[in-house]
C-alpha cells in the first residue's frame, strides 16, 4: 500500500519538505523564545535541519556505502562520501559551539541569576 | 611549504603548550612570542617574490584542500602576522603587571585565531573556509568573554548567538552550492556558477551574504558589533577590529569576485555598504563610551571598505588596501591605548580624556584619529582619496554624497574626542608608560605617518595585489591546472 513512498522522487520531497519546515520551526523558536537555553535548542534545530537535508538529498538507496570491502578495487556505483564526511565536520562543530554557548550561559547565570535574553542590558547606551 | 607553516605552526603550538607550561612559567609566552617573529620573518621573505602566484598546495580532488598563497594573501599575512607579534610583544611586557588568569589558554586563543585568519586567507575551498570561520568564532567568542565578569560573559553570549546563526547560513549556502555544484573547490564553483539557474543563483548569494554578513558587520546585521566591543577588555578589541573583521572581509569578497565576477549584485552592495558607514557614524555621534565610540568607528569604515570592494575597480581596490592596512594599524594603536589608560583611570568614560596627562599617548593616538579621518599626510587619507576619486570616475556622485556627510559626521566627533584630550589638565601626574610599549606605539605611528607621507612606496604593490584580486580567471587557471 505504501510502495509508493520508495520511489525517489517521493522521498526526495519528503526529505526537502520535512527538513524544511524543521528549518522553520528553529527560526521561530529562535525569533520567539527568550529563554537562552530554548535559543541554543531552536540553534541546535536549525543546524540539524540543513544536515538532514543535505544527506537525504545526497543519499542514493540503489548505490552501496562508499567503503572498499572484499570483492570491491574500484569506487564505482558507490554513494558520494563527501556530503557524510562534511556532515560530520559540521555537527563536530557545531555540538562544540553549543557546548561553549551553554557554558557561557551556565557562568552568566551563575553571576546574575538572568537566563531572559531581555534582560542582558548591561551592554546598552 | 611556507604557506601550510602560517596554519599548521599556530595550532601545533596550541597541541603543545601543555607539555610547554610544565617546563617554566614564561616558556609559553617567550615561545608563542618568537613563533609569531618566525612567521612575520617568513611573511617578509616571501614578499621579495615578484611572481604573482607564489605557492599554490593542492591535494588531489576528494580530498579537495588547497591553500592559495598569491600576492594578495600575502599582504593580508604579513598585515596578520605583524600586528599579531607587536601584540604579543605588548603582552609580555603587560603581563608583568596585570596577567590574564590561566595564561597558557589566552596563548592557545590568541593563536588559533592567528592561525584561522590566514587560513581564511589562504584556504581556495569553501568547506575550509567554513572550518576556519568557525575556529575564527570560537575563539574569539572566548576570548571575548574571557574576564568571566557579566558584561564580558553577556558580550560572548551575543557573539556565540549571531555567530553560531550565521554558521548555519553558510553550511546552507554550502550545502545547495555542493548539490548543485558537486564540488567544495573555489575554482570549480567559480566556474559553473553562473550557469546554475537564477533562483537558486540568487538564494545562494542571499544565503552567503546573510552568513558573512554578521561577521563583516554590513549594516542590519551588525547591532551585535559595539556590545562586543564594550563587553571585551580593550586589549582583545585590538585582536577584533585589526585582524578577525579584516580576514572575514577578504574571504567574503574573494568568494564574491569568484562567483560573480560581472558584478551582478554588487550595487545593491555598494549601497549597503555606503548606508552602513552612514549610520554607523550617525550613532557614534551620542555614544558616551570610548570603546563604543571606536567600535562604530570601525562599523563606519567597514561599511567604507564593503564599498570600495564591491565596485570590483582595480583603484577603488586598490585605496580599499590602503584603508585596510590604515585602519588596522591605527585602531590597534587606539585600542591599546585604552588598555595602558584603564590601568590608570579604570574607567572608559568619555570624559577620562579629559583627566588624561599622558603627552606620549596622546601624541600617538592624536596621529591614529587623523589617520582614521583622513587628514593628508597620513596613511587614512590616500585610501579614501583614491577611493573617492575613482567613485567619482564611474559616475556614482550619491555613493560620493554619502561617503563625504559620514566623513563629515566622523569629523565631528573624532575633534570632539581631540578637544578633550588636548584640554590643559596638570591635576594628575603623568600615566607611566612602559618603555616597550612606547616602541610598539612608535613603530605603528611612524608606520602611518611613512605611508601617509610615501604612499607611492607601495601603491604599486597595492595596485598589483588589487588586479590580482581581482582577476578570478588567472586564479581558477592557477588552481585547475595543479
Amino acid at each position: 500500500m505504501f510502495e509508493f513512498l520508495n520511489q525517489s522522487e517521493v522521498i526526495k520531497t519528503i526529505v526537502i519538505v520535512g527538513s524544511m519546515s524543521l528549518f522553520f520551526v528553529g527560526l521561530f523558536g529562535l525569533l520567539t523564545k527568550k529563554h537562552l537555553i530554548k535559543i541554543f535548542i531552536s540553534i541546535a534545530i536549525m543546524e540539524t535541519s540543513v544536515f538532514l537535508l543535505f544527506i537525504g538529498l545526497s543519499f542514493n538507496k540503489s548505490l552501496l556505502a562508499p567503503i572498499l570491502t572484499n570483492g570491491q578495487n574500484s569506487f564505482t556505483d558507490m554513494n558520494d562520501p563527501i556530503p557524510q564526511a562534511m556532515i560530520l565536520t559540521a555537527i563536530v562543530i557545531g555540538m562544540a559551539v553549543l557546548a561553549l554557548g551553554i557554558s557561557f550561559a551556565i557562568e552568566y547565570f551563575k553571576l546574575t541569576g538572568k537566563t531572559n535574553i531581555d534582560e542582558m542590558t548591561s551592554l546598552r547606551y | 611549504m611556507s604557506s601550510t607553516l602560517f596554519i599548521a605552526l599556530p595550532l601545533l603550538f596550541g597541541f603543545t603548550t601543555t607539555l610547554l607550561a610544565k617546563i617554566g612559567k614564561n616558556t609559553v609566552a617567550y615561545i608563542s612570542t618568537a613563533m609569531q617573529v618566525f612567521l612575520f620573518v617568513l611573511a617578509i621573505s616571501l614578499l621579495v617574490d615578484t611572481k604573482p602566484y607564489i605557492e599554490i598546495i593542492s591535494i588531489a580532488p576528494p580530498l579537495g584542500i588547497s591553500f592559495v598563497l598569491n600576492k594578495m594573501s600575502l599582504l593580508f599575512v604579513v598585515l596578520f602576522t605583524f600586528l599579531m607579534m607587536l601584540f604579543s610583544f605588548y603582552y609580555l611586557s603587560y603581563r608583568k603587571i596585570n596577567a590574564y588568569k590561566n595564561e597558557t589558554k589566552f596563548f592557545i586563543l590568541i593563536n588559533m585565531l592567528l592561525a584561522s585568519a590566514i587560513g581564511l586567507v589562504l584556504s581556495s575551498d569553501i568547506f575550509n573556509v567554513y572550518v576556519f570561520f568557525e575556529i575564527a568564532g570560537i575563539s574569539a567568542y572566548i576570548l571575548s568573554a574571557y574576564k568571566k565578569t557579566s558584561s564580558a560573559l553577556e558580550a560572548g553570549l551575543k557573539y556565540l548567538l549571531t555567530g553560531a546563526i550565521a554558521s548555519i547560513f553558510l553550511v546552507f549556502a554550502i550545502v545547495l552550492i555542493y548539490l548543485n555544484i558537486g564540488s567544495l573547490n573555489l575554482a570549480v564553483i567559480s566556474m559553473n556558477f553562473e550557469t546554475l539557474p537564477y533562483n537558486i543563483k540568487v538564494l545562494i548569494s542571499i544565503l552567503l551574504l546573510v552568513g558573512f554578513g554578521f561577521k563583516i558587520e554590513v549594516f542590519p546585521l551588525n547591532f551585535w558589533v559595539s556590545d562586543i566591543y564594550e563587553g571585551s577588555t580593550a586589549l582583545v578589541d585590538t585582536l577584533f577590529s585589526a585582524i578577525v573583521v579584516k580576514a572575514y572581509l577578504f574571504v567574503f569578497f574573494h568568494i564574491l569576485y569568484l562567483f560573480l565576477p560581472s558584478g551582478e549584485f554588487s550595487v545593491f552592495l555598494i549601497y549597503l555598504g555606503a548606508f552602513s558607514m552612514l549610520i554607523a557614524e550617525i550613532v557614534a555621534l551620542k555614544q558616551t563610551n570610548l570603546k563604543r565610540i571606536f567600535a562604530y568607528s570601525s562599523l563606519g569604515q567597514v561599511g567604507l571598505l564593503i564599498t570600495a570592494f564591491a565596485m570590483q575597480n582595480s583603484d577603488v581596490v586598490e585605496g580599499a588596501l590602503f584603508i585596510v592596512i590604515a585602519h588596522s594599524i591605527a585602531k590597534s594603536i587606539i585600542f591599546l591605548a585604552f588598555n595602558n589608560i584603564y590601568q590608570e583611570y579604570k574607567s572608559f568614560d568619555i570624559t577620562v580624556l579629559k583627566k588624561l596627562n599622558a603627552p606620549f599617548l596622546k601624541v600617538v593616538m592624536l596621529i591614529a584619529m587623523l589617520s582614521l579621518l583622513g587628514i593628508p599626510l597620513f596613511a587614512g587619507f590616500i585610501g579614501k582619496f583614491l577611493i573617492l576619486k575613482a567613485i567619482a570616475v564611474d559616475g556614482m556622485f550619491s555613493i560620493v554624497a554619502i561617503i563625504l556627510i559620514a566623513s563629515l559626521l566622523e569629523a565631528i566627533y573624532y575633534f570632539k574626542l581631540m578637544g578633550f584630550m588636548f584640554i590643559k589638565n596638570e591635576t594628575r601626574d603623568v600615566l607611566k608608560v612602559d618603555i616597550v610599549h612606547k616602541v610598539i606605539f612608535a613603530i605603528l605611528a611612524l608606520l602611518l605617518l611613512f605611508i601617509g607621507i610615501f604612499p607611492f612606496s607601495i601603491s604599486n604593490f597595492l595596485l598589483d595585489c588589487a588586479n590580482i584580486f581581482l582577476d578570478s580567471s588567472s586564479f581558477i587557471n592557477m588552481l585547475v591546472k595543479n
